[in-house]
């Protein structure tokens, strides 16, 4: 059990990055296919209503699932017609969307991507930059008033600030990585078990209008703000980016851009089936990787 | 300098006055040809299907009388005729069977089990079980103000 959890590490002679993606892609073209067979049959207007009973589309995973553990399963979804609602069932991997919903990580990991950016510019000058106030403004005894040094110190109305904000300041800090893989994964758990997730066979819409997408949102009770995911950022279809980027609660990504802050901000989440294997894919592998000896950012062999 | 773009001014005019009639005669031909275009495209685009979203529907689901009878010829239907009298415990492992039961219920009753239940549904009485449960679309203020109050307690819904 124990090696059938731990897929692959830095000394596993297994295929290269780009064979296993190509393999994904086959695997995906012949699953595809049956949906792509659907669009010209639905693109015909007397068609549109009678689909007809067509294969469905049933999503395997394709990592191990570890043996006490049953996949998790989802609708797939079509956005091509108002009531293709159940195209197809995808089986989900239990470790990325059932994992325990661990909330305190996903605030940790929520606030950590709304601080590590930030700068603060904030600065106030103190008494030693103020203009002036070098000079003791009176003798210090025999006047009277009280002893002071500098017309700017901090008591004084025009002097120096003595605790304020000085310079910019940088709330940069990096969570670990695997707190943050963590934190994806107990997002998607979250997004599925509040019934906010839909999978979908592909992107494509018929027509570019924004209308259509906010109707077919509202008939499907998705909610006010949807976040659609698709893999890459070169092959998104015209229409859907056409529809998006004229709404602003319907938002699209590619499948790197995924955060949890975007997840949290949006109430529904629509994925792809090439979204879903890239994301497990991706997710699951920090979950048997070997320490790293230099930085990911070099390359590696078997890096997903 | 002058004298020569005085000559090429008259040498303009002059062409202009020569080919006048037939220039316009020349573009108007092209003009006639363009117009009868413009309609034909718009009248292709009308041709596509309209798209219109079908009325929006309530989340309220009431079982109906006759459930168990109908989720039974649905077994029936899907599994072909092997399925033995306990129709109850028959296992929906496979994803073709799976799909096609709950997809059939899901149009027949028009309420479909939702994603994070799926995974629950392993046999034939699972779905029975769900399928049980009404659901209603009221907030938790409605069924409130709808059930019975002591007469001391008053709801008020102020916005």
């Amino acid at each position: 059990p124990a090696q059938a959890l731990r897929g692959r590490g830095p000394r596993n002679a297994g295929p290269t990055l780009g064979a296993r993606l190509f393999a994904a892609r086959s695997r995906f073209q012949g699953l595809n296919a049956v949906a792509e067979e659907a669009v010209p049959q639905a693109a015909k207007p007397e068609a549109v209503g009678s689909a007809g009973p067509q294969e469905p589309v049933l999503r395997r995973c394709e990592l191990p699932v570890p043996a006490p553990r049953r996949p998790v399963q989802a609708w797939v979804e079509s956005l091509r017609g108002y009531e293709q609602e159940r195209v197809g069932l995808a089986e989900l991997h239990p470790e990325v969307f059932s994992t325990a919903p661990r909330l305190d990580i996903l605030h940790q990991v929520a606030i950590w991507q709304r601080n590590f950016k930030r700068i603060s510019y904030a600065k106030t000058k103190t008494r030693a930059e103020v203009q002036g106030g070098g000079r003791k403004p009176w003798p210090q005894k025999g006047s009277g008033r009280s002893r002071h040094g500098s017309i700017r110190s901090p008591i004084w109305r025009g002097g120096g600030i003595a605790h304020g904000p000085r310079g910019p300041t940088s709330y940069y800090y990096m969570l670990p990585m695997k707190v943050r893989v963590q934190g994806l994964k107990v997002a998607l758990t979250v997004k599925l078990a509040q019934d906010d997730l839909h999978i979908v066979d592909s992107l494509e819409l018929p027509t570019s209008d924004p209308q259509y997408l906010t109707e077919l949102a509202r008939y499907r009770h998705w909610g006010d703000s949807v976040l659609l995911v698709d893999l890459a950022y070169e092959n998104m279809p015209q229409n859907i980016v056409a529809a998006t980027t004229g709404l602003k609660t319907f938002n699209l990504i590619p499948a790197v851009g995924l955060n949890v802050y975007s997840m949290l901000k949006h109430q529904t989440l629509v994925l792809t089936l090439q979204t879903l294997a890239f994301l497990e894919e991706k997710l699951l592998w920090h979950d048997s990787r070997y320490t790293p000896l230099y930085p990911f950012r070099l390359p590696y062999r078997d890096f997903p | 300098m002058a004298a020569l773009s005085a000559s090429g001014v008259t040498r303009r005019g002059l062409a202009w006055v020569v080919l006048g009639a037939p220039r316009r005669e020349f573009w108007s031909r092209f003009r006639k040809e363009k117009k009868p275009l413009v309609p034909e495209t718009v009248e292709e685009v009308k041709e596509k299907p309209i798209l219109v979203c079908p009325p929006l529907r309530s989340r309220t689901y009431i079982p109906p009388e006759d459930l168990q009878s109908r989720v039974e010829s649905c077994v029936r239907e899907i599994f072909g005729s092997s399925v033995p009298s306990s129709w109850q415990d028959v296992s929906l492992e496979d994803g073709h069977l799976k799909f096609g039961l709950l997809s059939r219920l899901a149009d027949d009753l028009g309420h479909a089990v939702p994603n994070s239940r799926l995974h629950q549904m392993c046999r034939v009485r699972d779905v029975l079980d769900f399928y049980n449960v009404p659901i209603h679309d009221r907030s938790k203020f409605d069924e409130l103000i709808a059930s019975n109050l002591p007469p001391n307690l008053k709801i008020t819904w102020g916005y």
